[in-house]
């Protein structure tokens, strides 16, 4: 017994000793906006970012920021209508405003501040997400991230899933004088596990900093890992500043770094093992192989998916 | 007399059709000359952009690299934005359209203001209106891009000096053309006599994907069906065939 003490030790005191801190690939400004549906205006960072394609960001292979915009009074609430996805996850996340979402496999939710909704589409789910009726109605201030993550080849052809995550019932962890809060949605941040679960490992925190606040972080070196900046100003690593709406893609090589907070900040890090598999994605269907993507339009278009109106 | 309009309709349908299996390849005039200098769209480039067009002409006309070079140099490609128009109904427009990427739609607008689909061009399709490249009369049809798209430029004189040179391009060109009639004798029919499901089950077949591509109220407008029809279609078929996981 006291030997395995001993070793446990060691190895912590070990991996404190080589931990090394990951350094910046690169900082991507916001690209120029389009619309998904007509409710989201969205800037693509991955995958059509400079450096942020599928491979090198996997398992994150697709993400849409919705910066903050104020949108009018709609009678008609605005969004995307019905459409099917297979072989991944959605992730959606509220900053400000409230999104309605409705799927085949009979989930329905409505999202707002500070909520996350997980839903793994696996082998196959129609959905649509359209701005809250309420919402809709006054307008105002809208900002969402849509995150896709991968699943393993394995998982692919599973049962979807919906997770709705309350901001009430997502871990925190309050970081020490008052620097702020990390809100842990998935994988674990100290002693705090995420309230999403998740087919590989992923991490995904809200880290929200008071002024001058600083916090660290450190994944294994391999997990591809990036932080989007959604409101304030920040420091990475002491030296890089980032600015509002400005995505940062960390290299390979290290394990942590810090974050500290040039005014009240909102950051959203991820960071999650690779899925070294091949990927073959077309619209709203990611998969391994052509033959599968063929049979994933085929399945939709004989009703395969179930319905929704 | 609804029925009357609609087979008029296809008879003076100027508009390709072809399927991944039976491309088409149609463009037998020997005498057109162009009309006027096309100017729609926002860029024009030479002969960069027109990979595709190459690809199928080799698959269809079995000619070498070389040839198609010499063939297609002096051939125009153009990229329109979402929603912009190629071809307006009332005009005359020198050429046929080859999708090289994005999808076309062609389509007339009836009194009331509802619009018909008469065809979709995604990629490696010919989108065009015969009475106004071929016999040089206005156009009954617009065409209108629902995707960025680029098209390759082809008019008639281009089809007339391959086709004299390469004596395979014009037997390609004459069995893209037999094909083009069969494919519309097959509309026609479907368009007198199928139920909403056949028709349907039919568009699924020829164009596999542009169910994630257009909205619902298109392919109704397509198939000749209101929305509501299609709705009941698609929910049939999700009946007959969902099988949740247990």
């Amino acid at each position: 017994m006291r030997k395995n003490d001993d070793s446990v030790i060691f190895t912590s005191y070990l991996n404190a000793k080589v931990m090394k801190t990951r350094s910046i690939e690169v900082v991507v400004p916001p690209p120029a906006p389009h619309y998904v549906g007509d409710g989201f205006r969205v800037h693509n960072f991955i995958p059509s970012g400079y450096h942020l394609d599928m491979h090198r960001m996997t398992p994150f292979i697709m993400m849409d920021y919705n910066s903050k915009f104020v949108f009018p009074p709609s009678p008609q609430p605005k969004g995307v209508g019905v459409h099917p996805h297979r072989g991944f996850e959605t992730v959606t996340l509220a900053y400000k405003g409230k999104v309605a979402h409705h799927d085949s496999a009979g989930n329905s939710g409505v999202i707002g501040e500070g909520d996350v909704q997980w839903m793994t589409a696996a082998s196959g789910i129609l959905h649509k997400e359209y701005h809250e009726e309420e919402f809709s109605k006054t307008g105002g201030e809208f900002q969402m991230v849509q995150l896709w993550v991968n699943l393993p080849s394995k998982d692919k052809m599973s049962k979807p899933k919906y997770q709705g995550l309350r901001h009430a019932d997502i871990g925190k962890f309050e970081l020490p004088d008052h620097a702020g809060v990390i809100e842990v949605i998935a994988g674990q941040y100290e002693q705090v596990k995420g309230a999403a679960s998740t087919f590989s490992p992923v991490h995904l925190q809200n880290a929200k900093l008071n002024k001058g606040g600083k916090a660290d972080f450190n994944f294994p070196s391999h997990y591809n890992t990036a932080l989007l900046l959604i409101e304030g100003s920040i420091k990475v690593n002491g030296t890089e500043a980032v600015e509002t709406d400005h995505f940062v893609l960390f290299e390979n090589d290290g394990e942590a770094f810090t974050i500290e907070a040039l005014e009240t900040a909102v950051v959203l890090v991820l960071s999650g093992e690779p899925i070294n598999e091949p990927i073959a994605a077309q619209g709203p269907f990611v998969m391994n192989t052509r033959q599968e993507i063929v049979e994933a339009i085929d399945d939709y278009n004989q009703g395969k998916f179930g319905y929704l109106d | 007399m609804r029925l009357l309009i609609i087979l008029l309709t296809i008879f003076l349908l100027t508009s390709c059709c072809c399927n991944y299996d039976e491309k088409d390849f149609d463009f037998t005039a020997t005498h057109n000359k162009l009309l006027h200098p096309y100017t729609k769209g926002d860029t024009l480039s030479n002969n960069l952009m027109i990979e595709n067009y190459k690809r199928f002409i080799k698959e269809k006309a079995g000619l070498a690299a070389e040839e198609i070079e010499t063939l297609t140099a002096s051939l125009q490609s153009k990229t329109f934005h979402k929603g912009d128009f190629l071809l307006h109904a009332g005009e005359v427009c020198a050429y046929a359209f080859f999708v090289e990427k994005g999808l076309l739609r062609s389509f007339t607008t009836d009194e009331t203001g509802k619009e018909h689909i008469i065809q979709f061009g995604p990629e490696n399709w010919f989108v065009t209106d015969r009475s106004s490249a071929y016999f040089h009369e206005a156009s009954d049809f617009s065409i209108e891009a629902i995707e960025e798209t680029t098209v390759v430029l082809i008019d008639a004189a281009f089809i007339s000096r391959a086709a004299s040179v390469y004596p395979s391009f014009m037997l390609s060109n004459e069995k893209a053309l037999q094909n083009h009639i069969r494919q519309l004798q097959k509309r026609i029919n479907l368009l007198l006599s199928a139920t909403a499901e056949k028709r349907y089950l039919d568009f699924i077949r020829l164009y596999p994907d542009l169910t994630l591509r257009v909205p619902q109220w298109m392919i109704a407008s397509y198939l000749g069906i209101t929305p509501e029809s299609l709705s009941r279609v698609r929910k049939e078929l999700a009946k007959n065939n969902f099988k949740p996981h247990s």
